[in-house]
Protein backbone atom coordinates (compact mmCIF):
# COMPACT_ATOMS: atom_id res chain seq x y z
CA UNK A 1 0.00 0.00 0.00
CA UNK A 2 2.83 2.53 1.25
CA UNK A 3 4.47 2.17 -1.91
CA UNK A 4 1.53 3.29 -3.81
CA UNK A 5 1.15 6.12 -2.09
CA UNK A 6 4.92 7.22 -2.47
CA UNK A 7 4.58 6.06 -6.34
CA UNK A 8 1.77 9.30 -6.27
CA UNK A 9 3.43 11.39 -4.40
CA UNK A 10 7.06 10.84 -6.42
CA UNK A 11 5.43 11.57 -9.65
CA UNK A 12 2.95 14.27 -8.80
CA UNK A 13 5.80 16.38 -7.14
CA UNK A 14 8.30 15.08 -10.42
CA UNK A 15 5.90 16.42 -12.60
CA UNK A 16 4.87 19.51 -11.17
CA UNK A 17 8.19 20.50 -11.23
CA UNK A 18 8.82 19.81 -14.68
CA UNK A 19 5.68 21.69 -15.63
CA UNK A 20 7.04 25.01 -14.12
CA UNK A 21 10.57 24.43 -14.91
CA UNK A 22 10.74 23.17 -17.74
CA UNK A 23 7.28 23.12 -19.75
CA UNK A 24 5.84 26.57 -18.95
CA UNK A 25 9.41 28.08 -19.67
CA UNK A 26 9.24 26.47 -22.97
CA UNK A 27 7.02 29.16 -23.79
CA UNK A 28 4.69 26.87 -26.15
CA UNK A 29 1.81 28.82 -27.86
CA UNK A 30 -1.69 28.97 -26.69
CA UNK A 31 -1.72 26.75 -22.98
CA UNK A 32 1.22 24.79 -20.48
CA UNK A 33 0.90 21.04 -21.41
CA UNK A 34 -0.72 20.21 -17.94
CA UNK A 35 1.39 17.37 -17.40
CA UNK A 36 0.77 17.28 -13.35
CA UNK A 37 -3.13 16.43 -14.67
CA UNK A 38 -2.10 13.85 -16.97
CA UNK A 39 -0.27 11.71 -14.42
CA UNK A 40 -2.76 12.51 -11.85
CA UNK A 41 -5.16 10.86 -14.52
CA UNK A 42 -2.42 8.29 -15.26
CA UNK A 43 -2.26 6.86 -11.83
CA UNK A 44 -6.36 7.00 -11.51
CA UNK A 45 -5.91 4.52 -15.01
CA UNK A 46 -3.38 2.67 -12.79
CA UNK A 47 -4.05 2.41 -9.56
CA UNK A 48 -8.45 3.08 -9.80
CA UNK A 49 -10.79 5.52 -9.05
CA UNK A 50 -10.39 5.82 -5.28
CA UNK A 51 -6.39 6.61 -5.50
CA UNK A 52 -7.10 8.44 -8.76
CA UNK A 53 -9.18 11.03 -6.36
CA UNK A 54 -6.47 10.96 -4.24
CA UNK A 55 -4.13 11.79 -6.60
CA UNK A 56 -6.21 14.60 -8.24
CA UNK A 57 -6.04 16.07 -4.61
CA UNK A 58 -2.38 15.72 -4.09
CA UNK A 59 -1.68 17.03 -7.10
CA UNK A 60 -4.10 20.02 -7.11
CA UNK A 61 -2.18 21.08 -3.89
CA UNK A 62 0.82 20.48 -4.95
CA UNK A 63 0.54 22.63 -8.15
CA UNK A 64 -1.26 25.70 -5.82
CA UNK A 65 1.94 24.90 -3.56
CA UNK A 66 4.70 25.00 -6.11
CA UNK A 67 6.21 29.12 -6.66
CA UNK A 68 5.46 30.66 -8.97
CA UNK A 69 1.70 29.70 -7.92
CA UNK A 70 -0.67 32.50 -6.44
CA UNK A 71 -3.57 30.55 -6.94
CA UNK A 72 -6.08 30.10 -4.09
CA UNK A 73 -5.17 26.52 -2.49
CA UNK A 74 -8.29 24.07 -2.90
CA UNK A 75 -9.53 24.69 -6.54
CA UNK A 76 -6.97 22.85 -8.44
CA UNK A 77 -7.27 19.60 -5.88
CA UNK A 78 -11.14 19.79 -5.81
CA UNK A 79 -11.05 19.67 -9.84
CA UNK A 80 -8.54 17.13 -10.44
CA UNK A 81 -10.13 15.17 -7.06
CA UNK A 82 -12.94 14.94 -10.03
CA UNK A 83 -11.66 13.74 -12.79
CA UNK A 84 -9.33 11.30 -11.11
CA UNK A 85 -12.42 10.03 -9.45
CA UNK A 86 -14.69 9.68 -12.73
CA UNK A 87 -11.68 8.99 -15.16
CA UNK A 88 -10.34 5.73 -12.70
CA UNK A 89 -13.85 3.95 -12.49
CA UNK A 90 -15.08 5.09 -16.05
CA UNK A 91 -13.87 1.99 -18.30
CA UNK A 92 -12.80 -1.22 -17.79
CA UNK A 93 -8.83 -1.50 -18.50
CA UNK A 94 -8.95 -3.94 -21.02
CA UNK A 95 -11.12 -2.44 -23.19
CA UNK A 96 -8.98 0.89 -22.80
CA UNK A 97 -7.65 1.02 -26.96
CA UNK A 98 -4.77 3.78 -27.36
CA UNK A 99 -7.58 6.23 -29.17
CA UNK A 100 -9.99 5.85 -26.67
CA UNK A 101 -6.92 6.75 -23.67
CA UNK A 102 -6.21 9.53 -26.00
CA UNK A 103 -9.91 10.61 -26.16
CA UNK A 104 -10.65 10.69 -22.32
CA UNK A 105 -6.91 12.18 -21.04
CA UNK A 106 -7.55 15.35 -23.97
CA UNK A 107 -10.86 15.52 -23.36
CA UNK A 108 -11.03 15.43 -19.23
CA UNK A 109 -7.60 18.06 -19.59
CA UNK A 110 -9.75 20.53 -21.63
CA UNK A 111 -13.01 19.96 -19.37
CA UNK A 112 -11.12 20.41 -16.27
CA UNK A 113 -9.15 23.67 -17.69
CA UNK A 114 -12.59 24.99 -18.33
CA UNK A 115 -14.12 23.69 -15.04
CA UNK A 116 -11.21 25.81 -13.47
CA UNK A 117 -11.67 29.02 -15.03
CA UNK A 118 -15.40 29.13 -14.45
CA UNK A 119 -14.61 28.75 -10.88
CA UNK A 120 -11.89 31.34 -11.46
CA UNK A 121 -14.16 33.82 -12.16
CA UNK A 122 -16.86 32.75 -10.24
CA UNK A 123 -15.10 32.72 -7.07
CA UNK A 124 -13.39 36.36 -8.14
CA UNK A 125 -10.49 34.49 -8.45
CA UNK A 126 -8.39 35.41 -11.50
CA UNK A 127 -9.19 37.45 -14.32
CA UNK A 128 -10.12 34.98 -16.98
CA UNK A 129 -9.38 36.05 -20.89
CA UNK A 130 -12.59 34.44 -22.43
CA UNK A 131 -11.55 35.51 -25.50
CA UNK A 132 -8.69 33.32 -25.75
CA UNK A 133 -10.69 30.50 -23.87
CA UNK A 134 -11.16 28.25 -27.42
CA UNK A 135 -7.71 27.97 -28.16
CA UNK A 136 -6.76 27.60 -24.53
CA UNK A 137 -8.95 24.81 -24.77
CA UNK A 138 -7.76 23.41 -27.91
CA UNK A 139 -4.10 23.73 -27.28
CA UNK A 140 -3.91 22.24 -23.83
CA UNK A 141 -5.97 18.94 -25.42
CA UNK A 142 -3.41 19.13 -28.10
CA UNK A 143 -0.56 19.10 -25.71
CA UNK A 144 -2.66 16.39 -23.43
CA UNK A 145 -3.04 14.29 -26.51
CA UNK A 146 0.81 14.39 -26.82
CA UNK A 147 1.64 13.59 -23.62
CA UNK A 148 -0.36 10.68 -23.08
CA UNK A 149 1.88 8.14 -24.70
CA UNK A 150 4.60 9.30 -22.60
CA UNK A 151 2.80 9.51 -19.21
CA UNK A 152 0.51 7.06 -19.59
CA UNK A 153 2.31 3.99 -19.80
CA UNK A 154 5.29 4.64 -18.14
CA UNK A 155 2.95 5.17 -14.89
CA UNK A 156 1.31 1.78 -15.46
CA UNK A 157 4.64 -0.39 -15.40
CA UNK A 158 5.49 1.38 -12.56
CA UNK A 159 2.52 0.73 -10.88
CA UNK A 160 2.19 -2.78 -11.89
CA UNK A 161 6.01 -3.31 -10.94
CA UNK A 162 5.51 -1.78 -7.75
CA UNK A 163 1.96 -3.58 -6.65
CA UNK A 164 1.63 -6.78 -9.04
CA UNK A 165 -0.97 -8.45 -7.19
CA UNK A 166 -3.40 -5.07 -6.56
CA UNK A 167 -3.16 -2.78 -9.89
CA UNK A 168 -6.14 -2.27 -11.68
CA UNK A 169 -8.42 -4.41 -9.36
CA UNK A 170 -8.89 -1.52 -6.58
CA UNK A 171 -12.13 0.46 -6.62
CA UNK A 172 -13.72 -0.62 -9.89
CA UNK B 1 -12.18 -1.61 -1.35
CA UNK B 2 -15.60 -1.39 -0.31
CA UNK B 3 -17.87 0.94 -1.95
CA UNK B 4 -18.62 2.39 1.49
CA UNK B 5 -15.39 3.20 2.56
CA UNK B 6 -14.51 4.89 -1.12
CA UNK B 7 -17.84 7.05 -0.20
CA UNK B 8 -16.27 8.17 2.93
CA UNK B 9 -12.98 8.76 1.81
CA UNK B 10 -14.08 10.69 -0.97
CA UNK B 11 -16.41 12.70 1.37
CA UNK B 12 -13.79 13.56 3.21
CA UNK B 13 -11.24 14.70 0.65
CA UNK B 14 -13.77 16.73 -0.85
CA UNK B 15 -15.12 18.63 1.95
CA UNK B 16 -10.83 18.72 3.05
CA UNK B 17 -10.76 20.34 -0.45
CA UNK B 18 -13.52 22.93 0.15
CA UNK B 19 -12.49 23.77 3.86
CA UNK B 20 -9.25 24.66 2.23
CA UNK B 21 -10.41 26.75 -0.63
CA UNK B 22 -13.13 28.90 1.85
CA UNK B 23 -10.49 29.44 4.37
CA UNK B 24 -7.81 30.28 1.99
CA UNK B 25 -10.31 32.16 -0.16
CA UNK B 26 -10.64 35.10 2.79
CA UNK B 27 -7.16 36.36 1.96
CA UNK B 28 -4.31 37.92 4.13
CA UNK B 29 -2.43 35.91 6.26
CA UNK B 30 -4.55 32.79 5.86
CA UNK B 31 -4.14 29.60 8.32
CA UNK B 32 -1.87 28.00 5.35
CA UNK B 33 0.64 30.85 5.58
CA UNK B 34 2.75 28.51 7.42
CA UNK B 35 2.08 25.56 5.02
CA UNK B 36 2.87 27.40 2.43
CA UNK B 37 5.89 28.75 3.22
CA UNK B 38 7.50 25.12 3.97
CA UNK B 39 5.76 23.97 1.06
CA UNK B 40 7.62 26.45 -1.15
CA UNK B 41 10.67 26.67 0.23
CA UNK B 42 10.79 23.11 -0.46
CA UNK B 43 9.81 23.57 -3.88
CA UNK B 44 11.93 26.23 -4.57
CA UNK B 45 15.03 24.24 -3.82
CA UNK B 46 13.58 21.15 -6.33
CA UNK B 47 12.50 23.98 -9.09
CA UNK B 48 16.14 25.35 -8.49
CA UNK B 49 18.07 21.84 -9.17
CA UNK B 50 15.56 21.07 -12.44
CA UNK B 51 16.21 24.65 -13.61
CA UNK B 52 19.82 23.72 -13.74
CA UNK B 53 18.87 20.37 -15.14
CA UNK B 54 16.60 21.76 -17.81
CA UNK B 55 18.88 24.96 -18.49
CA UNK B 56 20.35 23.33 -22.02
CA UNK B 57 16.83 22.39 -22.93
CA UNK B 58 15.10 25.96 -22.11
CA UNK B 59 18.03 27.55 -23.48
CA UNK B 60 17.69 25.56 -26.80
CA UNK B 61 14.21 26.78 -27.23
CA UNK B 62 15.45 29.71 -26.30
CA UNK B 63 17.65 30.32 -29.25
CA UNK B 64 14.96 28.95 -31.34
CA UNK B 65 12.80 31.48 -30.39
CA UNK B 66 15.40 34.25 -31.35
CA UNK B 67 16.51 32.50 -34.46
CA UNK B 68 12.71 31.99 -35.97
CA UNK B 69 12.21 36.07 -36.52
CA UNK B 70 15.57 36.66 -36.99
CA UNK B 71 15.81 38.49 -40.02
CA UNK B 72 12.68 40.86 -39.36
CA UNK B 73 14.88 41.66 -36.02
CA UNK B 74 17.51 42.95 -38.20
CA UNK B 75 15.45 45.22 -40.10
CA UNK B 76 13.61 45.97 -37.63
CA UNK B 77 17.26 46.84 -35.31
CA UNK B 78 18.60 48.66 -38.31
CA UNK B 79 15.72 50.93 -38.63
CA UNK B 80 15.94 51.95 -35.12
CA UNK B 81 19.97 51.99 -34.65
CA UNK B 82 19.55 54.41 -37.15
CA UNK B 83 16.88 56.63 -35.57
CA UNK B 84 18.90 55.95 -32.67
CA UNK B 85 21.93 57.43 -33.93
CA UNK B 86 20.41 60.50 -34.81
CA UNK B 87 18.73 61.06 -31.33
CA UNK B 88 22.10 60.62 -29.44
CA UNK B 89 23.92 62.91 -31.65
CA UNK B 90 20.91 65.70 -30.92
CA UNK B 91 21.69 64.61 -27.22
CA UNK B 92 24.75 65.39 -26.92
CA UNK B 93 23.83 68.91 -26.10
CA UNK B 94 21.25 68.20 -23.69
CA UNK B 95 23.16 65.70 -21.98
CA UNK B 96 25.44 68.67 -20.86
CA UNK B 97 22.27 70.51 -19.85
CA UNK B 98 21.06 67.39 -17.65
CA UNK B 99 24.59 67.20 -15.81
CA UNK B 100 24.78 70.38 -15.00
CA UNK B 101 20.78 70.53 -13.77
CA UNK B 102 22.01 66.94 -11.83
CA UNK B 103 24.84 68.68 -10.25
CA UNK B 104 22.10 71.49 -9.22
CA UNK B 105 19.83 68.88 -7.71
CA UNK B 106 22.82 67.05 -6.36
CA UNK B 107 21.60 63.69 -7.86
CA UNK B 108 24.70 63.11 -10.30
CA UNK B 109 26.88 60.26 -10.56
CA UNK B 110 24.09 58.79 -8.87
CA UNK B 111 22.29 57.19 -12.05
CA UNK B 112 22.99 53.57 -10.99
CA UNK B 113 20.68 51.21 -9.39
CA UNK B 114 21.99 49.12 -7.02
CA UNK B 115 21.11 45.30 -8.32
CA UNK B 116 20.94 41.40 -7.65
CA UNK B 117 20.98 39.54 -11.09
CA UNK B 118 19.13 36.82 -11.35
CA UNK B 119 17.56 34.09 -13.67
CA UNK B 120 13.97 32.75 -14.00
CA UNK B 121 13.63 28.97 -13.19
CA UNK B 122 9.91 28.66 -13.03
CA UNK B 123 7.32 29.93 -15.28
CA UNK B 124 3.43 29.72 -14.05
CA UNK B 125 1.11 27.80 -16.25
CA UNK B 126 -0.92 29.95 -19.04
CA UNK B 127 -3.93 28.48 -17.73
CA UNK B 128 -3.75 29.51 -14.15
CA UNK B 129 -4.45 32.93 -15.30
CA UNK B 130 -1.80 34.68 -13.40
CA UNK B 131 1.31 36.18 -15.12
CA UNK B 132 3.72 34.92 -12.20
CA UNK B 133 7.82 33.38 -12.50
CA UNK B 134 10.07 32.55 -9.89
CA UNK B 135 13.70 33.52 -9.92
CA UNK B 136 16.89 31.90 -8.05
CA UNK B 137 17.46 34.82 -5.89
CA UNK B 138 15.55 34.70 -2.52
CA UNK B 139 15.99 36.31 1.31
CA UNK B 140 19.43 35.30 1.74
CA UNK B 141 20.50 37.25 -1.35
CA UNK B 142 18.69 40.54 0.15
CA UNK B 143 15.72 40.56 -1.84
CA UNK B 144 12.43 41.47 0.09
CA UNK B 145 9.30 41.91 -1.07
CA UNK B 146 8.02 44.54 -3.48
CA UNK B 147 11.37 45.56 -4.84
CA UNK B 148 11.61 46.15 -8.36
CA UNK B 149 12.26 43.58 -10.92
CA UNK B 150 14.05 44.68 -14.18
CA UNK B 151 16.04 43.09 -17.61
CA UNK B 152 18.11 45.18 -20.25
CA UNK B 153 14.83 46.29 -21.79
CA UNK B 154 12.84 47.74 -18.56
CA UNK B 155 10.73 46.57 -16.06
CA UNK B 156 9.73 43.16 -15.70
CA UNK B 157 7.39 43.49 -12.38
CA UNK B 158 7.71 43.21 -9.03
CA UNK B 159 8.73 40.99 -6.01
CA UNK B 160 5.35 39.23 -4.48
CA UNK B 161 6.60 37.17 -2.16
CA UNK B 162 10.46 35.51 -0.87
CA UNK B 163 11.93 32.27 0.14
CA UNK B 164 15.27 31.97 1.13
CA UNK B 165 16.81 30.98 -1.74
CA UNK B 166 14.18 32.27 -4.23
CA UNK B 167 11.35 34.80 -4.84
CA UNK B 168 7.80 34.83 -6.97
CA UNK B 169 7.76 38.02 -9.78
CA UNK B 170 4.45 39.67 -10.68
CA UNK B 171 5.49 40.58 -13.94
CA UNK B 172 4.18 43.90 -15.69
CA UNK B 173 0.92 42.00 -17.59
CA UNK B 174 -0.60 40.41 -14.57
CA UNK B 175 -4.45 41.60 -14.77
CA UNK B 176 -3.52 42.80 -10.88
CA UNK B 177 -0.60 44.62 -11.48
CA UNK B 178 -0.51 48.22 -12.00
CA UNK B 179 2.71 50.68 -11.78
CA UNK B 180 2.40 54.52 -11.66
CA UNK B 181 4.05 55.65 -14.56
CA UNK B 182 4.41 59.04 -16.59
CA UNK B 183 5.53 59.95 -20.14
CA UNK B 184 9.14 60.71 -20.68
CA UNK B 185 8.50 63.48 -22.38
CA UNK B 186 5.77 65.42 -21.04
CA UNK B 187 5.72 64.37 -17.52
CA UNK B 188 2.04 63.35 -17.65
CA UNK B 189 1.69 61.00 -15.05
CA UNK B 190 -0.85 58.15 -14.95
CA UNK B 191 -1.40 54.17 -14.08
CA UNK B 192 0.15 51.64 -16.10
CA UNK B 193 -1.93 48.19 -15.48
CA UNK B 194 -1.73 44.74 -17.18
CA UNK B 195 -4.51 43.34 -19.16
CA UNK B 196 -3.15 39.64 -19.34
CA UNK B 197 -2.52 39.62 -22.29
CA UNK B 198 1.36 38.99 -23.24
CA UNK B 199 1.96 42.32 -25.13
CA UNK B 200 -0.50 44.86 -23.88
CA UNK B 201 -0.90 46.76 -21.07
CA UNK B 202 -3.70 49.93 -20.30
CA UNK B 203 -2.37 53.38 -20.08
CA UNK B 204 -5.01 55.43 -18.19
CA UNK B 205 -3.75 59.16 -17.67
CA UNK B 206 -4.66 61.17 -14.83
CA UNK B 207 -5.15 64.07 -16.89
CA UNK B 208 -8.39 63.84 -19.49
CA UNK B 209 -6.72 66.41 -21.62
CA UNK B 210 -2.74 65.31 -21.85
CA UNK B 211 -1.06 65.31 -25.43
CA UNK B 212 -0.10 61.25 -26.17
CA UNK B 213 0.69 60.44 -28.54
CA UNK B 214 1.93 56.81 -30.62
CA UNK B 215 5.33 56.42 -30.20
CA UNK B 216 5.56 58.26 -26.35
CA UNK B 217 8.14 56.40 -24.05
CA UNK B 218 6.38 55.65 -20.09
CA UNK B 219 8.86 55.40 -17.56
CA UNK B 220 8.10 54.57 -14.17
CA UNK B 221 6.71 57.29 -11.60
CA UNK B 222 8.65 55.71 -8.44
CA UNK B 223 6.55 55.13 -5.26
CA UNK B 224 7.58 56.30 -1.63
CA UNK B 225 10.91 54.81 -1.23
CA UNK B 226 11.64 53.33 -4.43
CA UNK B 227 8.94 50.42 -3.44
CA UNK B 228 7.52 48.63 -4.95
CA UNK B 229 8.78 50.78 -8.08
CA UNK B 230 12.31 52.41 -8.62
CA UNK B 231 11.94 55.53 -10.54
CA UNK B 232 12.55 56.06 -14.22
CA UNK B 233 12.40 52.31 -14.91
CA UNK B 234 11.48 52.07 -18.68
CA UNK B 235 7.96 49.96 -19.36
CA UNK B 236 6.86 50.51 -22.83
CA UNK B 237 5.84 52.42 -25.69
CA UNK B 238 2.77 53.70 -26.46
CA UNK B 239 1.32 52.12 -29.53
CA UNK B 240 -2.16 53.40 -29.63
CA UNK B 241 -4.31 56.24 -27.70
CA UNK B 242 -8.07 55.71 -27.15
CA UNK B 243 -10.08 58.29 -26.57
CA UNK B 244 -9.98 61.97 -27.79
CA UNK B 245 -8.65 64.76 -25.58
CA UNK B 246 -10.99 66.35 -23.26
CA UNK B 247 -13.02 62.70 -22.32
CA UNK B 248 -13.17 61.44 -18.79
CA UNK B 249 -11.02 58.51 -18.97
CA UNK B 250 -8.42 57.87 -21.73
CA UNK B 251 -6.75 54.69 -22.14
CA UNK B 252 -3.32 54.49 -24.38
CA UNK B 253 -2.68 50.77 -25.13
CA UNK B 254 1.23 50.07 -23.96
CA UNK B 255 3.60 47.58 -25.31
CA UNK B 256 6.29 46.65 -22.97
CA UNK B 257 9.81 46.86 -23.55
CA UNK B 258 9.94 43.60 -22.28
CA UNK B 259 9.46 40.75 -23.90
CA UNK B 260 7.88 38.48 -21.25
CA UNK B 261 8.08 35.05 -23.35
CA UNK B 262 11.57 35.12 -23.28
CA UNK B 263 12.57 36.52 -19.93
CA UNK B 264 15.81 34.87 -19.02
CA UNK B 265 18.45 37.33 -16.69
CA UNK B 266 16.37 39.53 -14.57
CA UNK B 267 18.19 41.83 -11.66
CA UNK B 268 16.40 42.94 -8.60
CA UNK B 269 16.26 46.70 -8.06
CA UNK B 270 18.10 46.11 -4.31
CA UNK B 271 18.16 50.12 -4.19
CA UNK B 272 17.06 52.38 -6.59
CA UNK B 273 19.34 55.48 -7.57
CA UNK B 274 18.24 58.28 -5.19
CA UNK B 275 15.45 57.03 -2.42
CA UNK B 276 13.31 60.59 -2.68
CA UNK B 277 15.59 63.39 -4.98
CA UNK B 278 14.21 66.69 -3.72
CA UNK B 279 15.41 65.97 -0.08
CA UNK B 280 18.83 65.70 -1.21
CA UNK B 281 18.98 70.01 -2.03
CA UNK B 282 18.50 70.34 1.71
CA UNK B 283 21.49 71.95 2.89
CA UNK B 284 22.00 68.80 5.60
CA UNK B 285 23.79 67.02 2.70
CA UNK B 286 27.18 67.97 2.00
CA UNK B 287 29.39 68.44 -1.26
CA UNK B 288 30.99 65.51 -2.08
CA UNK B 289 32.60 63.84 -5.16
CA UNK B 290 32.79 65.83 -8.38
CA UNK B 291 29.41 67.52 -8.10
CA UNK B 292 29.56 71.33 -7.84
CA UNK B 293 28.63 73.23 -5.02
CA UNK B 294 24.92 73.94 -4.76
CA UNK B 295 23.29 76.89 -4.25
CA UNK B 296 21.02 75.99 -1.45
CA UNK B 297 18.52 79.51 -1.29
CA UNK B 298 16.84 79.55 1.63
CA UNK B 299 17.96 76.39 3.54
CA UNK B 300 14.24 74.64 3.67
CA UNK B 301 12.64 73.98 0.58
CA UNK B 302 14.32 74.03 -3.12
CA UNK B 303 13.31 76.32 -5.20
CA UNK B 304 10.66 75.64 -7.80
CA UNK B 305 12.58 74.24 -11.08
CA UNK B 306 10.76 74.86 -14.04
CA UNK B 307 12.30 71.57 -15.82
CA UNK B 308 9.25 71.46 -18.46
CA UNK B 309 11.38 74.22 -20.45
CA UNK B 310 14.39 71.86 -21.51
CA UNK B 311 14.48 69.65 -24.26
CA UNK B 312 14.60 66.19 -22.08
CA UNK B 313 15.12 67.39 -18.59
CA UNK B 314 15.01 63.70 -17.30
CA UNK B 315 16.26 61.09 -19.61
CA UNK B 316 15.12 57.81 -19.45
CA UNK B 317 17.30 55.44 -17.76
CA UNK B 318 19.78 53.56 -20.80
CA UNK B 319 20.34 50.39 -20.94
CA UNK B 320 23.96 50.63 -19.84
CA UNK B 321 22.75 51.86 -16.72
CA UNK B 322 20.61 48.76 -16.62
CA UNK B 323 23.31 46.06 -17.47
CA UNK B 324 23.39 43.75 -14.65
CA UNK B 325 26.87 44.87 -13.19
CA UNK B 326 26.47 45.49 -9.97
CA UNK B 327 26.05 49.89 -9.60
CA UNK B 328 28.41 50.82 -6.71
CA UNK B 329 26.60 53.70 -4.78
CA UNK B 330 27.90 57.08 -5.28
CA UNK B 331 29.24 58.77 -2.10
CA UNK B 332 25.54 60.58 -1.91
CA UNK B 333 23.44 57.55 -2.13
CA UNK B 334 25.13 56.63 1.04
CA UNK B 335 24.25 59.43 2.83
CA UNK B 336 21.03 58.72 4.89
CA UNK B 337 18.51 60.96 3.01
CA UNK B 338 16.56 63.78 5.33
CA UNK B 339 13.37 62.23 5.14
CA UNK B 340 14.46 58.68 5.61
Amino acid sequence: MWRQWLLVGVSLVTSVIVQVTLLSRLGLPGATPDLTLVTVIALAFALGRMAGAASGFVGGMVLALAPPATTTLGLQALVFMAVGFIVGGLIDPRDRTVPITIAIVSGSVAGATFVVAVFDALLGLASVPWNRMGGLLVASALYAAILTPLVIPGIGRLARKLEPVKTTVIGS
Amino acid sequence: MKSSRIRVILVALVIASITVLILDLRGGRGPFSGVRTVAESIAGGLERAAATAFSPITGAANWWSTVRDQSGQIQALTAENEKLSTQLRQQVNDAGRVAELDGLLKVASVGGYTIVPAEVIAVNPVQDFSWTVTIDAGRNDGIEQDMSVINGQGLVGRVLKTTATTATVVLLVDPSSAVGARIAGSQEIGIVSGTGEQDVLEYQLLDPRADVRTGDALVTFGSKGGRPFAPGLPIGEVTQVQGTAGQLTRIAVVRPYVDISRLSIVAVVTRPPRSDPRDSVLPRVTVTGSAAPIPVTDGSTPAPLTLGGSASPTPTPSVTELAPSVATPSPNLLQPSPAG
